[in-house]
């Protein structure tokens, strides 16, 4: 089961930030479930976490929805998270929400960044500011980011929105399938075992569908082929391999510190 | 069970009209409030340490604690807490074994790193070592009040040569130690290992963290052979403010909250006493909701109550101290008392300390032969010995 959970920031009533994070959410479910994976989604909308938030700011009491909407995050196998721009930077509570996060919460994860503006001259918020905070956490901040100002909204395929979103959300499909073999795995062919060993997975099915149907004018001519295609020394294709990428800061994100057998044993802090 | 008050000497404006008190008005207030406590029947009085503004908690606690067992006869004197990270263990050591022989043997400690990073370099120490400086510095301490002519080397200070802690602890027997931590789990960890009390806190987050805290630390404990998890020492701490009339405490706490260090201008009164153990009401509100505590926490020995914060005038304090003292705490010690298991200890006392020892039964620090802890040490150096051999 791959879980997408998005964090977005839409702050009125018709948000054009909701509206691309949905989009965006959409078409990276899409991409996964034609690969074979089952796919939840969970869109978290900042706002209303907006006043948690500044609580926890000020006087480090962590409102239960917070502590909720922070624990999706933590297991989330793929994270997509969408802000508005304000003079040129993300808006503050969007980037709060990230400065508030555990610190390791998004280790290994594959992170779709998105952003939404007045004018294009603001699409480097996402370069400038979002990216080096996904970093920052440890996330796998995903090369190509989706952003969307006033005119993109205009329709039509010359916009170019739509196709922007589908090659965005395939990296996002391609690397949360190279990071969860089993996903695939589970949900397809007969002949391929449900809990297959990192990196000895057999041929992994592609995804052939095309979102949307026929008559989707913006997605047409655009291959929807999961570029991932198994290990890399059968496919000769893809550099990822399923295993290590990750798996070291993945297992200290899932650790419970608070576990009796997991604790460091005294002994080792006293150095005896 | 003990039940007690603790402070960490803020001086703070009151908001409703303004004033400030002097630093001289806020220690001598302390010491009437302390005072004021053992009138009222509680158990123990425990005292911050400070060395900055706006707080007069004293810079040593023992100064402090010293003056207040001079003016009193019963009640156990404490800290919340005393800093492990900053303070020398070698002044510690000499300073609470002498508070100890003044007092009667009245007196324990709460163990704490602190947590505001300027502090550290004042003392010629690195915030980032917080962890291995409460490490070394305790297990120096411990040793300190154990080993006569103590031959140590660390990290932190220089080595000792022959040193034995003047004066030695009143009947050979040192002051119980409670280590304290809101949220890091090597203190409970440490706590456990040595057979100490864990003091949580318990005032800013809600009661689920503090609960999974008390859990790793019980079930630790019990790993290392002192007793049961259900046996080991546990203190939580509290906050009410009372009037027979609750919609009365809350109209007249308000404004205090709402202005209070720490998370005033950030949660909403009614918030923070939903996740937070703050409870403001009448005392049978208090009653109600603190005796549900053992519920997650299990039996345990402690409870304090943060009254004299926020700029509340000492008359209103000293008010809230005989509310708890004539209403709650007699109800709470009759609703802990019910069903509590006969083998679950109290509180330690000195008394209580010196008996263990005379006994023999003195915790031993990583647990004795025969426990798991023991065997699993034993098995881990065995491997180690087994790699070391096969690399030569």
């Amino acid at each position: 089961m791959i879980e997408i959970v998005a964090v977005s920031t839409g702050l009125s009533e018709d948000s054009t930030t909701t509206r691309l994070t949905e989009r965006m959410l959409a078409s990276a479910q899409t991409a996964l479930e034609a690969a074979g994976a089952t796919v939840s989604t969970t869109h978290l909308n900042v706002r209303h976490l907006a006043k948690a938030l500044t609580e926890l700011t000020v006087s480090g009491l962590p409102a239960p929805q917070l502590e909720e909407a922070f624990a999706a995050v933590a297991r989330a196998s793929a994270v997509i998270t969408v802000a508005p721009v304000y003079k040129g930077a993300p808006a503050g509570i969007h980037t709060l929400f990230w400065q508030l996060v555990d610190d390791a919460s998004l280790a290994g994860t594959p992170v779709l960044l998105g952003a939404t503006g007045g004018t294009p001259r603001h699409s480097l918020a996402i370069e400038s500011t979002m990216r080096p905070m996904i970093s920052y956490l440890k996330g796998y901040a995903l090369p190509t980011a989706v952003f969307a100002a006033t005119d993109d909204w205009a329709g039509g395929a010359q916009s170019g929105l739509d196709a922007r979103i589908q090659a965005a959300t395939d990296q996002l499909a391609e690397l949360t399938l190279a990071l969860n073999p089993g996903a695939v795995a589970a949900g397809t062919a007969e002949d391929t075992p449900a809990e297959a060993p990192a990196g000895t997975a057999g041929e992994s099915p592609r995804a052939t569908g095309t979102r949307g149907g026929e008559g989707t004018s913006a997605t047409e001519g655009y291959d929807r082929t999961i570029p991932y295609a198994g290990p890399a020394e059968e496919s000769g294709k893809s550099a990822i391999t399923p295993s290590g990428m990750g798996e070291r800061a993945r297992a200290q994100r899932d650790r419970d510190e608070f576990d009796p057998e997991q604790i460091t044993p005294f002994a080792d802090l006293l150095g005896q | 069970m003990e039940f007690g008050i603790f402070t960490i000497g803020d001086v703070t404006t009151d908001p409703t009209n303004g004033t400030t008190p002097t630093e001289h008005e806020r220690i001598q207030a302390t010491v009437t409030i302390a005072k004021h406590a053992e009138e009222a029947g509680l158990d123990v009085f425990a005292t911050g340490q400070h060395h900055n503004p706006p707080f007069v908690a004293p810079a040593n606690p023992p100064v402090l604690l010293a003056n207040i067992a001079a003016q009193t006869e019963r009640i156990q004197l404490s800290t919340a807490t005393t800093l492990i990270t900053t303070t020398d263990p070698v002044r510690i050591a000499e300073d609470y074994s002498y508070l100890q022989h003044l007092a009667g043997g009245r007196v324990d400690l709460t163990m704490g790193r602190g947590n505001t990073g300027p502090v550290y370099p004042w003392f010629g120490k690195d915030i980032r070592q917080g962890i291995p400086l409460a490490v070394e510095n305790y297990n120096l301490l411990y040793r300190l009040w154990r080993e006569k002519n103590l031959d140590w080397e660390g990290n932190f200070r220089t080595p000792l040569n022959s040193f034995t802690v003047t004066p030695w602890p009143l009947d050979e027997v040192p002051p119980f130690v409670w280590h304290g931590s809101i949220r890091s789990p090597e203190i409970a960890e440490q706590a456990a290992y040595y057979g100490d009390g864990f003091f949580h806190n318990n005032i800013f987050w809600p009661t689920s963290h503090t609960a999974r805290m008390v859990n790793l630390y019980r079930q630790r404990y019990e790993y290392y052979g002192h007793g049961r998890a259900d046996q080991a020492f546990v203190g939580l701490g509290g906050q009410v403010y009372m009037h027979k009339d609750s919609q009365q405490a809350v109209r007249e706490f308000r404004p205090y909250f709402d202005n209070a260090p720490v998370y005033g201008h950030g949660p909403s009164l009614e918030d923070f006493t939903a996740q937070t153990p703050l409870t403001v009401g009448s005392p049978q509100e208090v009653i109600e909701r603190y005796a549900g505590f053992r519920e997650w926490a299990g039996d345990y020995q402690r409870q304090m109550f943060l009254m004299d914060h926020a700029g509340l005038p000492l008359k209103t304090v000293l008010e809230q101290i005989d509310i708890l003292g004539e209403e709650v705490v007699p109800a709470l010690r009759k609703e802990f008392a019910a069903n509590r298991p006969a083998d679950i200890p109290g509180a330690p006392t000195h008394e209580w300390l010196v008996a263990r020892h005379r006994a023999g039964k003195d915790p031993v620090p990583g647990g004795a032969p025969g426990t798991r802890a023991y065997a699993d040490r034993l098995a881990a150096q065995e491997e180690a010995q087994k790699k070391a051999a096969a690399r030569s």
